[in-house]
């Protein structure tokens, strides 16, 4: 791979470093103790992570009726969720699958902190199918296979959400040994450097015996670009089955084969939001900015221009389609959502969604970094709210008028919430700790100044 | 290379000692002493290796196997000797009669190991013909109800012992009547020969001792005016199935007046288009209730002004006809002139027509049997010699009482079937007066507001603990028999009255004092009337009575007594189910919405929009009212569309003090409204109401939250002219939709279908019930259906049209800009919903696990084991059937309904599985029906018999709105009425193909007949 650097183009580490600076800076946060402000954020995920234990355990104790879910919207908060945290960890797998791919060399500097957050999000995510069961003790029979005297109980392969299991189990595992294998030479490089015993061994166990030697760095390479390849078509896949949940129903609202591009491009929307989000706090925080430039931030904010503009297209289409269907039920569904009951949902999701990346087209916009925090978080929000609108406002009028119903979330619901996010910060945060947030190896291929 | 090497253990070996050849099969060279060991402690234990690995994996299967299984079931009690006739897991039916209201309709028990678990209606008697309401069919747990008196109570204690009771009573009683002092047995109208027998051997014994009637909805207007026009103090039999042309004045005929499901089957009969010729009914009423909603036309009218209504009518008709009219100062009208349609409608049909009141004022009455007598509906519709005895009250009687019970000439008061303390509207009078009674005896079956101020309680038995007769109509013998032993030591009351009355023990038990009472008619006939449940006298030929009445009196009475100026009124009504409140401790009823407003749970003040918009009310407001010093405080608001402006209604019933934990405290009574006027009680109270407005706000637990079509097809109606023209009409655009899926094979065997005719439909709630008890269906309370949790697995659709200048306005942003006068021209249509078992079932495809697949004869089953409640299949559910059991509804606290006690659980279907947490569960066509009639046809080795299967639902229907069958059967009704052009699919532009059709509703609503 013989890549020649451009003179004129902006080196993509800034700072004049060279490779022991890189060591010495990303191993940092490992080796010292941690910082005051690290303890104070960790802190506050871990409490939000015992919300929420404590309400999926309430929930499970006393039943999903503690939810306020009801029989007209049987899905509410729990799949919303379910779906906002799956989009989320979209970014990750994309970044580092297709971007590589496409030799992106910006990546390397992202690359680690964003496959992590997919495997944290996809963890947030998978909860909620667990959890939004209303016998999950039974609900393991069948995800887990284990033998059962039920006779010939088999699963059904017209359901989507079985699809579901296989997609996002899929996704989970092969992401999860992307991100280790870019982890070895790193783990190995803090092994190396680790100066007590408990902390060699434990690097050592988990560093696989790398030694860095040409053959292995080989293979390394090898088997990078073969899971990049395995990863490439799950990016896609996994979201466009999550859509097929909805897709494939007969719920006005939901039976659309927009679906699956729509999906996927909401997912790569909302998964750089949070990226973007995450790295602009972590840049400050471990004083990053030298690896994670203002040219980085600028890339992502023209991807979260792309899918959102993709994202808004895909609103106005369906709009569009359920006029053009002469369906009723799916033009009142549509009609409903932007000036029913739950309009404010939905002009947030497209005020969110819609309007606020199109700032990007500013240069300024895409390189200050607290206004990018801020449309970050919007663009957070408005993909929650994407999804929110999807199900409930397509659930709760669809087409008997005597079963319209409204639905709001319970406390319990707004705890499980809120937990997750305690859940994704508090593997954040350990992350930070224990691992390098960024490819030390492959970013010192990228430095310029070499010596 | 074979290896010829040879190796030895030792030197033995390779020399072949005879010691060791010999020693060489044992595993040890020397013997272990394991037998030696075992045989000194037990020579039975001694066992080999190979038996100890045996005896050592039998031993622990077993007791792993012992460990798999669940501790053993506490209740199941085998029988030591069988009884005759009862085989567990076969059902035994007997014929009863329901004791639920008044009406006496005739009734079968289905009874499982010797306990009731069904009531449904009795083919046998004319009363119920083969229907049961939901109050009827509720009736079953309020045996089963935790609240009740186990023992008799003395002074407020519980007593085992009733002999020692008895004496105790029977000195009191024999003082009172030594010293001349009054004795009153009150009851609720009762109809039953043994029961008067038995009181006049009490009053042999206790010469002082009269009977006053009392209930707590009072008809004696109808009663009086009756005594006054022909001499007779009953209420005629109205057949309704004659009358071509029927005009009601407020009267809910098809919901709570009298006798609703006598009504309501010979309403239904002249209701079917097909015949060509539909009856016209008009309503004018002030509330809307179920029969209005049924009603080809109705208009709202304000009750207190009624009266002028049925003098103009009387005079419309006597112009028409040629005779003199009431003299009155102008003849009023409703709204489009439907006083002079109806006049000139009914004149057509003279002799076919019938017209009825609800109000209770004697007068009114009077000029509407003057009506029916200018219309030759006597001897045709309305029958004075089959009289019916459905009610007996007067109220001056129980007046009477009341004041000689304050003045002290009252010294011993026996209370049957009755509460008056919280019905009657001056309740602190009689409270006050029961004080001054030496006795008083409550025989009230659970501890109620009358029964406190009793020294003694005497709990009576459930009707299907009791014997009994009844005479609902003349010459209609009913007959109660026990299904059940009684749950609780109590007694009949017709067992304690005659125990008082000194009867010999053996004569005083109800069986023998009833079959006594018949004996004259001969053993076989009391064997067949108790197995039928009836005993039918030959019908009386009806003649036509003279018309002896004053007219013109009523009428100077009836203008003398409207109200002055244009005053709001108060409307006390019956709701369905709940009724008089004698039941308020039943959570099948509370949790059955109101047919026409689907609140559960509460009484609230029902108020037109107009009304609402005048006082600044809006839904769920929280107000205070008084009337006359008589205040109620804390009531919510429900505006209802349809309603008369100028009216407000509260429902009766409500607001119990002393009831179990269900009815407790829930709703406000209104009762102490109730006045009296020209003698008798009436409902309807006009005068200066005012309203307070709190700040507080409580949310009515209602099912159904949007009451409009917005403009959808699922929905079908049409005119009797527009039928007449297309039968089609509204079903012309048969849809040709290709289907993705494969077609079920169907040709074998059975197809089930089912036929729901929105044209018989009233709304009345009996099938919700019905279903509710047949398949165990858990109960919810009231903040479950207000999260919109209720679990029934039928619901009644309850839809509204508005008219506004001709066009019809179902849609909501339309009718939100509209005036509020809009909502008073009202049309409703009732959709029974359930599971419509679609051959392309929508949920089928979603379910991960299989839990909901399709049956071989065309049934949506659910396996609730395999469910694990991804709720996926409720969302794809177009119609919404699915119900989730989101928490464990029985045995919890949190739920204390009968499924949170041994006694209620009793009523428990053995058939059903009783779900649990976690699971969907929907309508099951009542499955467990299905196999019972296949497996009844395939003992008796015959082909199943079209109607031989019915669902709860289809069963339990008054009006037979609900038809199931096999559509493989091409003679079967259902086939029939499958070809009829009425018939169509809801929601069938989905293609999910239901096994249900919906037949357009037919109104007979053209300006001309």
């Amino acid at each position: 791979m013989s890549v020649i650097d451009s003179v004129i183009r902006q080196p993509l580490v800034h700072g004049d470093k060279n490779y022991h600076d890189i060591t010495t800076d990303i191993c940092r946060p490992l080796e010292n103790k941690p910082t005051k402000l690290w303890w104070i954020g960790f802190v506050l995920s871990f409490l939000f992570f015992i919300l929420l234990v404590v309400t999926l355990t309430y929930t499970t104790w006393v039943g999903i009726g503690v939810w306020n879910l009801n029989k007209t919207v049987m899905w509410g908060w729990d799949i919303t969720n379910f779906v906002f945290w799956i989009g989320i960890g979209h970014a990750g797998t994309l970044i580092s699958a297709i971007l590589l791919l496409f030799r992106q060399k910006w990546r390397m500097s992202i690359n680690r902190s964003a496959e992590a957050m997919t495997i944290f999000a996809v963890i947030c995510a998978a909860m909620f199918p667990f959890f939004h069961m209303g016998r999950i003790w039974v609900g393991i029979y069948w995800v887990f296979p284990i033998p059962n005297a039920f006779g010939s109980l088999w699963v059904n392969f017209n359901s989507p959400l079985l699809w579901d299991v296989f997609a996002i189990s899929t996704y989970f595992s092969v992401s999860l040994i992307f991100w280790y294998l870019g982890l070895i030479p790193d783990i190995a490089t803090v092994r190396d450097r680790a100066k007590s015993k408990m902390r060699k061994y434990w690097y050592n166990f988990f560093s696989m015996g790398w030694t860095g030697s040409v053959r292995t760095w080989a293979r390394y390479e090898i088997v990078s670009l073969i899971l990049a390849g395995i990863s490439t078509p799950l990016v896609l896949s996994v979201h466009s089955v999550v859509s097929m949940d909805f897709a494939t129903s007969i719920v006005p609202g939901w039976h659309t084969t927009i679906f699956p591009p729509y999906f996927v491009a909401g997912a790569i929307f909302s998964g750089f939001g949070m990226v973007l989000t995450l790295l602009l706090i972590a840049r400050k925080v471990l004083n990053y900015q030298e690896y994670i430039t203002v040219g980085h931030l600028e890339a992502m904010s023209k991807i979260l221009l792309l899918t959102g503009t993709l994202v808004g297209l895909a609103y106005i289409t369906e709009f569009f389609i359920a006029w053009y269907s002469g369906v009723e039920y799916e033009q009142y569904a549509f009609l409903n959502r932007a000036f029913g009951p739950y309009w404010w949902a939905y002009w947030t999701m497209m005020s969110c969604n819609l309007i606020a990346p199109q700032v990007f087209w500013f240069k300024w916009a895409r390189t200050t970094p607290w206004f990018l925090f801020m449309v970050s978080i919007l663009v957070n929000v408005g993909m929650w709210f994407e999804r929110f609108v999807i199900i409930v406002t397509s659930l709760h009028r669809d087409y008997l008028t005597s079963s319209w119903a409204m639905y709001s979330p319970s406390w319990v619901e707004i705890g499980i919430f809120l937990g997750t996010f305690g859940l994704f910060f508090t593997c954040f945060f350990l992350f930070c700790k224990f691992l390098p947030i960024i490819n030390m190896s492959e970013v010192k291929s990228i430095l310029k100044n070499k010596e | 290379m074979e290896n010829k090497n040879k190796y030895w253990k030792g030197i033995e070996e390779a020399e072949q000692h005879p010691e060791f050849v010999k020693s060489k099969g044992n595993e040890f060279s020397d013997a272990l002493p394991i037998e030696e060991m075992l045989s000194t402690l037990d020579d039975d234990l001694s066992a080999n290796r190979r038996d100890f690995l045996k005896f050592f994996g039998f031993s622990v299967s077993a007791v792993a196997l012992a460990a798999c299984n669940k501790a053993s079931v506490k209740y199941a009690i085998p029988y030591i000797e069988k009884p005759q006739n009862v085989t567990p897991g076969n059902p035994n039916y007997y014929a009863s009669t329901c004791a639920s209201c008044n009406s006496g309709c005739g009734m079968i028990v289905k009874t499982r190991e010797g306990r009731p678990i069904k009531l449904d209606g009795s083919n046998e008697s004319p009363v119920s013909s083969g229907a049961l309401c939901a109050t009827g069919q509720a009736g079953i747990l309020t045996m089963y109800d935790i609240n009740r008196l186990a023992n008799p109570l003395e002074n407020g204690d519980e007593q085992t012992d009733w002999a020692k009771i008895d004496k105790k009573i029977i000195s009191k009683l024999t003082s009172i009547a030594a010293t001349f002092g009054a004795i009153r047995i009150v009851t609720s109208t009762n109809n039953s020969p043994s029961f008067a027998a038995a009181v006049n051997l009490f009053k042999q014994k206790y010469p002082t001792t009269e009977l006053v009637t009392y209930d707590a909805v009072s008809y004696s207007g109808i009663l009086i005016a009756n005594e006054k026009s022909f001499g007779k103090r009953v209420i005629p039999n109205y057949n309704f199935e004659k009358a071509e042309v029927i005009v009601s004045f407020g009267a809910d005929f098809l919901g709570t007046w009298i006798s609703p499901v006598e009504y309501t089957k010979k309403w239904v009969k002249n209701r079917d288009p097909k015949n060509g010729k539909m009856s016209r009914h008009y309503q004018f009423e002030s509330i809307l209730s179920l029969t209005g909603s049924n009603a080809d036309i109705r208009v709202p009218m304000k009750e207190s002004k009624e009266g002028i209504y049925v003098i103009s009518l009387y005079n419309e008709i006597a112009k028409l006809a040629g005779v003199a009219q009431l003299a009155v100062t102008q003849n009023a009208e409703l709204a489009g002139n439907q006083i002079k349609n109806s006049a000139k409608e009914l004149f057509n049909a003279k002799g076919k027509s019938l017209v009825v009141s609800k109000s209770n004022n004697p007068e009114i009455q009077t000029v509407i049997n003057g009506i029916n007598m200018l219309l030759g509906n006597y001897g045709t519709t309305v029958d004075l010699d089959n009289y019916s005895n459905q009610s007996k009250f007067i109220e001056a009687d129980f007046e009477k009482f009341v004041n000689d019970l304050s003045t002290g000439t009252v010294k011993g008061v026996v209370f049957v079937n009755c509460n008056p303390v919280y019905s009657y509207h001056n309740s602190a009078k009689l409270s006050e007066g029961l004080k001054n009674a030496e006795l008083v005896i409550s025989t009230s079956i659970s501890k109620d507001e009358t029964s406190k101020f009793a020294g003694y309680v005497c709990p009576d038995n459930h009707f299907l603990e009791s014997w009994g007769d009844a005479e609902p109509k003349n010459g209609l013998i009913s007959f109660t028999q026990p299904t059940i032993s009684p749950v609780f030591n109590t007694r009949q009351v017709i067992e304690s009255l005659l125990t008082w009355s000194a009867v010999m023990p053996e004569n005083a038990k109800a069986y023998n004092f009833i079959k006594s009472n018949w004996a004259s008619s001969g053993e076989d006939v009391w064997n067949k009337s108790i197995h039928d449940g009836v005993l039918l006298k030959p019908e009386l030929t009806v003649t036509i009575p003279s018309f002896a009445a004053n007219l013109s009196d009523s009428v100077s009475k009836i203008v003398s007594s409207l109200p002055k100026s244009d005053t709001p009124e108060l409307i006390i009504y019956q709701k369905v189910g709940v009724r008089d409140g004698s039941m308020a401790n039943n959570p099948w009823l509370h949790e059955l919405p109101d047919p026409v407003t689907k609140v559960c749970y509460d009484n609230y003040l029902s108020i037109s929009k107009s009304d609402a918009e005048k006082n600044g009310f809006e839904q769920n407001d929280v107000v205070n009212i008084s009337i006359n010093n008589i205040r109620i405080s804390e009531i919510p608001v429900l505006i209802q569309p349809g309603q008369a402006q100028g009216t407000y209604a509260i429902a009766m019933g409500y607001g119990r003090t002393e009831s179990g934990k269900v009815g407790k405290n829930l709703g406000k009574n209104v009762f102490p409204f109730v006045k009296t006027e020209n003698g008798s009680y009436t409902y309807n109270i006009s005068g200066p109401i005012s309203f307070e407005k709190t700040r507080k706000n409580y949310v009515l637990a209602q099912t159904q939250t949007h009451h409009t079509i917005e403009g959808r097809d699922f929905i079908r109606e049409a005119s009797i002219g527009q039928y007449k023209k297309n039968p089609a009409v509204k079903n012309e655009n048969k849809l040709n939709l290709i289907s993705l899926w494969e077609e079920h094979d169907y040709t074998k065997g059975h197809k089930w279908g089912m036929a729901i005719d929105l044209n018989k439909c009233t709304g009345c709630g009996s099938c919700v019930v019905s279903c509710h008890i047949e398949n165990n269906v858990p109960v919810v309370g009231r903040d479950e259906v207000i999260l919109r949790r209720e679990m029934h697995w039928m619901r009644i659709d309850r839809y509204y049209s508005f008219y506004d200048d001709g066009t019809i306005l179902t849609k909501e942003k339309k009718l939100n800009k509209v005036d509020a006068s809009v909502y008073d021209n009202i049309s409703v249509v009732n959709a029974p919903m359930m599971c419509q078992h679609c051959d392309h079932a929508p949920c089928e495809t979603v379910c991960p696990v299989l839990a909901t697949t399709h049956a071989s004869e065309g049934i949506n089953q659910m396996t609730y084991n395999r469910c694990i409640g991804t709720k996926y299949c409720a969302n794809n559910c177009p119609y919404k059937v699915r119900r989730f059991n989101w928490f464990k509804y029985n045995d919890n606290d949190k739920f204390d309904y009968h499924f949170n006690n041994d006694l209620g659980k009793m009523v428990i279907n053995p058939d059903v599985t009783v779900r649990h947490r976690g699971v969907m569960e929907k309508c099951s066509f009542c499955i467990q029906k299905i196999q019972a009639g296949k497996l009844t046809a395939k003992r008796e080795n015959r082909k199943l018999v079209d109607g031989e299967i019915q669902t709860a639902c289809s069963s339990s229907c008054p009006s037979g709105a609900i038809v199931f069958g096999d559509k493989n059967d091409p003679n079967s009704q259902i086939s029939k009425l499958f070809r009829d052009e009425r018939s169509y699919h809801m929601l069938d532009e989905v293609g999910i193909k239901p096994a249900m059709m919906y037949m357009t509703k037919i109104r007979n609503t053209d300006t001309t007949i």
